[in-house]
């Protein structure tokens, strides 16, 4: 895709924005001073090798761990007074699958907010979970308990999840890590989709060849935000050399792709 | 309670113990349940022994021994002893299980010095406060018993109307506080639903064992449902039945409650870790079993169709020598095909009935099928993430992508 392709939105406000965002774990900067930004209505992707601070950045711009200074702003507003504006997929490395719960009441979980925690489901809520289920293809799984499904299909119920909340900004953690290539290549038609329907999309995702043929917009995060911009003027040797280190990335000379070496 | 104890089919003073034995499994069954759920029954076993001391405490400071003011002390003692082990742990200095190992040990030895203390005060009628050790089910007064059931009763009701928000919060806190659920207060909220539980049982249990009146219902229920609101109404009937079971036989044997409790609790879970359906080993050793039977005889089926297809019908010898199989193993398959009808003998000789060549066929199908879809599947590009099931593709494909698959393959070899 190239640059002018990019759905980039000269007015209004960016779907997210960090500013002169800093966190630390106990002494220990792990995001040092981030501007980011993230344009309505693209799909963006978060890059930078492990341990960057990529989950940091997503959870502190929610809020659920404390900044030590900066701000995050969804739609322009404060992002822990747009929570309801989000729609957030966790890393899935903390779940608990043996927990006793079922395809259909994890996906219900993206109503509570909607509807109020204390309140029971209504008619509509049970059938737009049902559309969320049916768009990423776990309609038949639904009673089924959640330790008894692949990496995949776990990860189509995390995003069915974020479909059911209906917001219109998605925030993806790794979603695409240790999962099949059919289920990869369906999801990542899907967030195309869900793109098309104008919601902004961002993936903390680890394959650069990825990236560049499919998503719009980057950062490049490690620590520092190298790079943040359109892919085809982000994800480029330079900036990828100053996130991942010198050995990391190779020019391929022949097809202009850029091999990634782990 | 009255009325309750009247309508029990028992003597007044073991109706007292019935019902006080079924409110504390009840309620440690539904709240031990949410700390199993956090992986968390340590910090309860923690919080048990925590209440050792603050029982010698309240009878020091008030002299009073009967139960509601002991669990006063109890209850405060434990939710000492909560913060301590969070802040322990948030202070970043030792591990989690290391800081509820350290807390644990130091409250039971705290509490062990002080009833060495209150024994050597050598009172009149001082109190048995040995049997908040192993606990002791007899001398439950209905006063108790009514506190122990309010207390029960408001806990459960808080679990009930938090029943969203708490499930949330246990399976994913990140994305429940992502949608902006305070989970530290639930948190905070579970905590302290664990030393209502704790308080409630304590007396009966004893603290040494409590920690299993949490657990044992949670394990047990867990094997039989995969719902959370299954997993805690079969925790609290679990743990009432283990409770009044156990406080019953100990009544009438004098035998101390809380291991009587613990040994009947520890029969139900190995019972359903054995047998639940679905889940239970001896369930699934017999389900493999049976699989592994079906694709036995299936084998030996094709074997015979095979030996039938290139000369006269082998006998049992003949196939065996053929299939390679051992003899054991093909004289089952052939008695298992024998009693359904699929074989028909001439002497010593073995062919196949008309019943018989039909399944033959319809194995073969089956086996064809899963090859094409092995190797021509993704080409079906299915519409949703369905998972195909060896045994019977055709079911869990539907027919139509079943034919389409087949004549992928078809086309493939032509
Ligand atoms: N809870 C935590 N406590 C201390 N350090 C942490 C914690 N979580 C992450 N870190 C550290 O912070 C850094 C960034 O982590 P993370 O944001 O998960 O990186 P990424 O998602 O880019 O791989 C890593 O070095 C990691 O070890
Ligand atoms: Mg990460």
């Amino acid at each position: 895709m190239s640059v002018d392709e990019v759905p980039v939105h000269s007015g209004g406000a960016p779907a997210l924005e960090v500013r002169r965002l800093t966190v630390s774990y106990e002494t220990r900067p792990v995001l040092w001073d981030v501007d980011a930004s993230f344009p309505t209505g693209a799909l963006s992707a978060i890059v930078g090798p492990n341990g960057a601070g990529k989950s940091t950045l997503l959870r502190a711009a929610l809020g659920l761990i404390p900044a030590d200074a900066g701000q995050a702003l969804v739609q322009g507003r404060p992002a822990r007074s747009a929570l309801d504006r989000v729609a957030f997929v966790p890393q899935r490395d903390a779940v608990d699958w043996d927990f006793p719960i079922t395809v259909r009441e994890v996906v219900e979980m993206g109503r509570y907010p909607v509807r109020g925690w204390l309140r029971r489901l209504t008619g509509e809520d049970r059938a737009i979970v049902d559309e969320a289920l049916e768009r990423v293809g776990m309609g038949p799984f639904a009673r089924r308990q959640i330790g008894r499904l692949s990496g995949g299909q776990r990860q189509r119920v995390f995003i069915a999840r974020a479909l059911a909340r209906q917001a219109p900004v998605m925030l993806l953690d790794e979603p695409f890590a240790g999962i099949d290539a059919r289920t990869e290549a369906t999801l990542l038609d899907l967030l195309r989709e869900l793109r098309a329907e104008g919601r902004s999309i961002v993936v903390v995702h680890h394959d650069l060849g990825t990236v560049r043929a499919s998503f719009d917009w980057a950062l490049v995060l490690n620590v520092r935000a190298v790079a943040c911009g359109p892919v085809g003027e982000v994800i480029v040797p330079q900036t990828l050399r100053r996130a991942y280190g010198t050995d990391a990335v190779n020019d391929g000379a022949q097809d202009g792709e850029l091999r990634w070496v782990r | 309670m009255g009325p309750l104890i009247d309508a029990l089919p028992f003597s007044y003073t073991v109706s007292v113990i019935a019902l006080g034995a079924a409110v504390l499994g009840l309620t440690a069954g539904v709240l031990g349940t949410l700390a199993v759920l956090r992986q968390r029954t340590l910090v309860g076993d923690a919080l048990a022994h925590a209440t050792l001391p603050g029982v010698c405490v309240a009878f020091i400071a008030t002299g009073a021994k009967d139960a509601s003011t002991l669990l006063v002390g109890a209850g405060a003692f434990g939710l000492i002893g909560a913060l301590l082990v969070v802040g322990l742990e948030r202070s970043g200095r030792t591990r989690p299980d290391a800081a509820i190992g350290v807390m644990l040990s130091s409250f039971f030895a705290l509490g062990i010095v002080l009833l060495t203390y209150i024994g050597s005060l050598n009172q009149s009628g001082q109190a048995g406060l040995e049997s908040y050790l192993f606990g002791q089910a007899a001398g439950l007064v209905e006063r108790d018993v009514t506190i122990m059931a309010a207390l029960g009763l408001g806990a459960l009701a808080v679990v009930a109307a938090l029943f969203r928000p708490l499930k949330s919060t246990l399976f994913d806190a990140d994305h429940a506080a992502a949608g902006g659920l305070p989970i530290r207060a639930l948190e905070v909220v579970m905590t302290a639903l664990l030393v209502v539980a704790i308080v409630i049982g304590v007396r009966t249990v004893g603290a040494i064992l409590m920690v299993a009146m949490l657990v044992v219902p949670a394990a047990a229920a867990r094997q039989l449902t995969g719902r959370l609101a299954g997993v805690l109404v079969l925790a609290g009937l679990i743990g009432a039945t283990v409770g009044v079971t156990g406080a019953l036989l100990s009544a009438q044997s004098g035998l101390p409650t809380g291991p009587v409790i613990v040994l009947v609790g520890f029969l139900v879970v190995l019972a359903c870790l054995l047998l639940a359906p679905g889940r239970g080993i001896l369930w699934r050793a017999r389900k493999l079993a049976r699989d592994r039977r079906r694709l036995l005889v299936e084998g030996v089926l094709i074997d015979l169709e095979t030996a039938l297809h290139g000369g006269p019908p082998p006998t049992q010898h003949e196939l065996a020598l053929a299939s390679g199989r051992p003899r054991r193993a093909l004289r089952r398959a052939l008695g298992d095909l024998e009693r359904t009808g699929a074989l028909a003998r001439d002497g010593e000789r073995i062919y196949l009935s008309e019943s018989g060549a039909a399944s033959v066929h319809a194995v073969l199908e089956r086996r064809d099928l899963w090859s094409a879809w092995l190797e021509h599947g993704w080409r079906l590009e299915l519409p949703d993430a369905r998972e195909p099931d060896p045994r019977d593709l055709r079911a869990s494909l539907g027919d139509e992508h079943a034919d389409r698959l087949r004549a992928l393959a078809a086309e493939a070899r032509a």
